[in-house]
């Protein structure tokens, strides 16, 4: 077990230039986590904010990197896979060679477009890991709700207006619960706020053949309309009043890996991010604000 | 018919900026178009922007190679050889650099021919905006420069705001900075630039796929793309403060941070995004911000 | 088996099946549509039975079996798959994105006719709507010729100087499900003529890192990759004239890119592809004993197009008659385009008929084929060509009204 950020290593598998935003929750979740999984990787990613990362003639990262399109990384995956095993079979790859594969998605393909693929590879036993980066809508395109987008949550396609004052009127799906009820061996949540918890993360499931399966909330300055500078606090705060929390399932054993002490309230988080703003002025949104709190009231009951 | 080209970063403004333009030209009269270049459209990255003015209907679409008035939005897009943005300006043309820096001194750096004109529009978007937002402040501009009369601009401004916010304060503060602009810059009669540079046609030479594939065999290159240029304010440690704590460092998304040999916390500054996240985060105080000024 | 050369009654699934179990192939990402699933259902048999060394995986759609297809190859291994009509529509926009990877894995497609309505039967709705994406396209006639292009389409697609993703395409029912004597060919042969596949340009391992398929900003960037990908397609047709010469030496089969069938003296060309040439070329013989001198083309290498064949084929013919078994809604016929194309700018070039006929496996009578010969031949004399036509008879109609009458359209 890692107890503090000073023991997380310096190395650095992904360096820095990439065309992310300023402030990039996402990226810094996808730091940590290639930070935990070393060197010997390929990324598979799809459709979303991550597909810049790689424009040609340039890569950030020090492994590989293949893009597929934005339903099929999971699949990508399993091809990958499947070619790296049948080479070292048959001889004609030293395991030296072998490769952790790793497939990058953002919201709208893991929780929507992707479910079909991904649902395919963790049934498949697919040895590898998925990371989620979720910025709780399809950030790519500007910002229109996703599967991921939480209730009253403003996007492109769910502003706030006369008929609609509460922006997204849908609820944010579980997509933990959607991969355990596939009993995959090892499936996490993660924030990019609490680095050490990524990194034991992936340190307990090294080692596990099979699906091994991450969710970074992500906060997305352009997308929640917030400063760049306040990504990790916003991610902190998601995790401090309950909405984000941090949790593994083992074998599909759930155990939370951070409790709060006491949960800050949610309009803590809600109230200084511009996709929230509208419920709180011009009129405050009484009924949607206590709904929000009882929801995860509710959840950690 | 005159063609303008905006350079800004992502977020800056330099699509509204062109659509203030567009709009106080059609107020005026004028046929005119103006779209932005999208890319990888992100906060920061460079971004690219036009305008054309015309008293004709105008057949051209697209990219203008060849503008007769360029403006500059963030003075770093000078040393980006990715946005180059004063490729394709004639002699005739004009640039507007967004700078602290003086028009002579900007010309003798850069090497520029042609007319240049300079003004610190982000001191003036802080002082009142409050925020590095400068689409009004270009727009005001660049229609000073194509000699626009100051109420089109204020119509443009009022329109293009009202799209995207209800806040009436927040347009009046866009209308006082952008007329402040139009006030500080001199107008200026341009020559529109009609001439084409010739580059031959070839013949595509093909190439098998180990080169012709769209891969990227060096890694983690990106380093080149100094994406350090993107910021608007700079963290500066104080190690009198610093205790070592590595929460910065960690902290950083695009792990710009390292420690130096004593063990304090650096930022690689050519390519530190700015986004302050480490100064936000440090629980001693110790990194303040600092306004960026492009030092020669 | 080793030694000799062996005949066997197989339909054209098992041929296919056949040569990919030749061809050394490593990996199969599968997914089961009428009426390609024989082919997958013998590889996966064959695998399980220890009689193939390969990686068998069934994918959850085509779309993801097409991903792990190119995603494999872009690894480094010979990878096989297979699919037909909404399948290949299903994987669609993945047939851009591997073909784009430069990955050289062939993948046999079994024409059917697309829906609405949806049906079974074969047409080339499927495979033409695929001439765009960078795949390299061979149409085969018969069981025999289906395996043999599936070894030919393996040299071609991972020769150097292509490096693109083959498609070998047959009709469903008409050659899937029927058999007919095939030649197996020795396997220690066909080692010698396809050796193992050793990619130098798309690979992925942990001592040189390598970023695929990444993004492009910028059209003169995009437009430098797409035409290298037209260019390297193009360069399949000298390879494949390489490649088929080289087949016939070893196997004593050969493939030209197009096949001419009584073609030598015909003032008047019958142009079709795929099984229903067979039908065609049966016409072509009857109108022979008539003493017409009428020939058939067949087109074989659709991708690249083998335009200079083409040309050199029709050149001197009085009139030529397309029968397009598929149509371009509001169009008509691809392939009467696409040989109108070629032929444009010949100086003396044959009238150019159009016809739609076969469409979802409709049988094509003799009546229809004479018909086709005579409007092929009163053209030529009167200078008049006819308009575009479907080929559909009384009888069809007839049955037709029937139908309606019962659907309560009557």
């Amino acid at each position: 077990m890692i107890k503090s950020i000073k023991d997380l290593t310096f190395e650095e598998q992904m360096l820095p230039g990439t065309p992310a935003c300023a402030g990039c929750g996402g990226l810094l979740a996808l730091r940590h986590c290639l930070k935990a999984l070393g060197e010997k990787t390929v990324i598979v990613n799809a459709a979303g904010c991550f597909t810049l990362l790689c424009v040609y003639p340039f890569t950030p990262f020090k492994s590989s990197w293949l893009y597929t399109a934005m339903a099929c990384a999971p699949a990508g995956a399993q091809g990958v896979r499947d070619a790296l095993n049948i080479l070292i079979k048959k001889g004609r790859l030293d395991e030296k060679e072998d490769l952790k594969v790793v497939v990058l998605t953002g919201d709208g393909a893991a929780y929507d477009m992707g479910l079909s693929s991904t649902s395919g590879a963790i049934y498949r036993n697919l040895d590898f890991y998925y990371i989620c980066y979720d910025n709780e809508a399809y950030g790519n395109t500007g910002f229109q709700s996703s599967g991921a987008t939480p209730f009253g949550s403003k996007t492109g396609t769910t502003l706030p207006a006369e008929l609609n004052p509460l922006g997204s009127e849908l609820s944010k799906k579980d997509l933990f619960e959607i991969w355990r009820s596939h009993k995959p061996p090892y499936l996490a949540t993660i924030s990019p706020s609490h680095p050490v918890d990524i990194a034991n993360k992936f340190k307990k499931c090294e080692g596990i053949k099979g699906p091994k399966l991450f969710i970074a909330h992500s906060p997305c300055p352009p997308g929640w309309a917030t400063e760049p500078r306040l990504s990790a606090k916003f991610a902190k705060l998601a995790v401090e009043t309950g909405i984000w929390p941090l949790k593994e399932a083992l074998y599909g054993e759930v155990k939370h890996t951070l409790i709060p002490k006491k949960f800050k309230p949610v309009e803590e988080y809600l109230s200084e991010q511009g996709r929230f703003a509208h419920l709180f002025k011009p009129i405050r949104q009484e009924e949607a604000i206590k709904n929000i709190q009882e929801r995860v009231n509710r959840y950690w009951k | 018919m005159l063609k303008v080209r905006f350079h800004g970063r992502g977020g800056q403004g330099a699509k509204i900026a062109s659509r203030v333009l567009g709009t106080a030209a059609f107020l005026e009269g004028y046929y005119a178009q103006d779209f932005p270049l999208y890319g990888a459209e992100r906060r920061g990255a460079p971004i690219a922007a036009f305008t054309r003015i015309s008293k004709e209907p105008i057949l051209e679409r697209g990219v203008i190679s060849e503008p007769d008035v360029i403006v500059v939005m963030d003075e770093t897009l000078l040393d980006d050889p990715l946005a180059n943005p004063l490729s394709g300006l004639g002699k005739e043309g004009l640039v507007f650099i967004n700078t602290t820096h003086k028009a002579e001194d900007i010309k003798k750096r850069y090497r520029i021919d042609a007319n240049v004109l300079t003004l610190d529009i982000t001191k003036i978007s802080l002082d009142i905006l409050g925020k590095p937002i400068l689409s009004a402040l270009a727009g005001g501009a660049a229609s000073k420069i194509v000699r626009l009369k100051e109420t089109s601009l204020k119509e443009a401004v009022t329109r293009e705001l009202s799209d995207i916010t209800h806040e009436k304060g927040l347009i009046e503060k866009n209308i006082e900075a952008s007329i402040y602009c139009f006030n500080a810059l001199p107008s200026v009669l341009i020559k529109s630039n009609a001439s084409h540079k010739k580059s031959d046609v070839i013949t595509m030479p093909f190439e098998a796929a180990d080169i012709s594939s769209p891969s990227v065999t060096i890694p983690a290159n990106t380093p080149l793309k100094k994406t350090g240029n993107w910021r608007i304010f700079k963290p500066v440690w104080d190690y009198e403060l610093c205790t070592k704590c590595m929460t910065c460092v960690m902290r950083c998304p695009d792990g710009c941070i390292r420690v130096n040999e004593e063990g304090f916390p650096y930022s690689d500054y050519e390519n530190c995004k700015g986004c302050m996240i480490c100064a936000e985060e440090c629980p001693a105080k110790a990194i303040r911000k600092e306004r960026e000024v492009h030092a020669w | 088996m080793l030694g000799k050369m062996t005949k066997q009654m197989l339909t054209g699934n098992a041929s296919i099946a056949w040569g990919v179990r030749l061809s050394d192939v490593d990996y199969i990402p599968a997914y089961p549509v009428t009426p390609q699933t024989e082919i997958i259902e013998s590889l996966s048999k064959w695998i399980r039975e220890g009689q193939m060394d390969a990686g068998f995986v069934t994918m959850d759609s085509e779309h993801s079996m097409i991903t792990a297809a190119g995603a494999a190859s872009a690894t480094g291994v010979r990878v096989f798959t297979a699919t037909s009509s909404q399948g290949l529509m299903y994987g669609f926009e993945m047939l851009y994105t591997v073909s784009g990877w430069r990955v050289p894995f062939v993948m046999a497609n079994v024409s059917r006719g697309l829906s609405s309505p949806i049906t079974l039967e074969p047409d080339h709705n499927d495979i033409l709507a695929a001439r765009d994406t960078g795949f390299l396209q061979i149409h085969c006639e018969t069981c025999q010729e289906a395996l043999d292009s599936i070894l030919i389409a393996y040299r071609l697609a991972e020769d150097k100087s292509v490096l693109l993703p083959a498609i070998v395409n047959m009709d469903g029912f008409y050659l899937s499900f029927t058999r007919e004597p095939v030649e197996i060919p020795n396997k220690e042969i066909v080692r010698e003529f396809l050796p193992p596949y050793k990619p130098t340009h798309a690979f992925f391992r942990a001592s040189q890192p390598m970023a695929q398929g990444v993004a492009v900003l910028g059209g003169h960037i995009y437009s430098y990759f797409k035409y290298q990908m037209h260019m390297a397609n193009n360069n399949a047709l000298s390879i494949y004239k390489e490649v088929s010469e080289e087949f016939k030496e070893t196997f004593g089969r050969g493939y030209g890119t197009v096949e001419g069938y009584m073609l030598d003296d015909a003032e008047y060309v019958l142009i079709m592809s795929n099984s229903f040439s067979a039908m065609g070329k049966a016409a072509v013989k009857r109108a022979r004993e008539k003493g017409l001198r009428i020939g058939l083309l067949r087109l074989r290498l659709l991708r690249p197009f083998p335009e200079e064949d083409i040309r050199e084929a029709l050149k001197g013919r009085k009139a030529s008659a397309v029968i397009d078994q598929n149509i371009s809604v509001g169009k008509g016929g691809i392939l009467y385009s696409e040989i109108a194309g070629v032929l444009y700018n010949e100086k003396q070039r044959p009238l150019l008929l159009s016809f739609i006929g076969g469409l979802g496996g409709k049988n094509i009578s003799d009546a229809e084929f004479d018909f086709i010969f005579d409007a092929m031949m009163n053209a030529y004399s009167t200078g008049n060509v006819p308009q575009p036509a479907l080929l559909y008879t009384e009888a069809e109609l007839e049955e037709m009204e029937r139908l309606k009458r019962v659907a309560g359209k009557g």
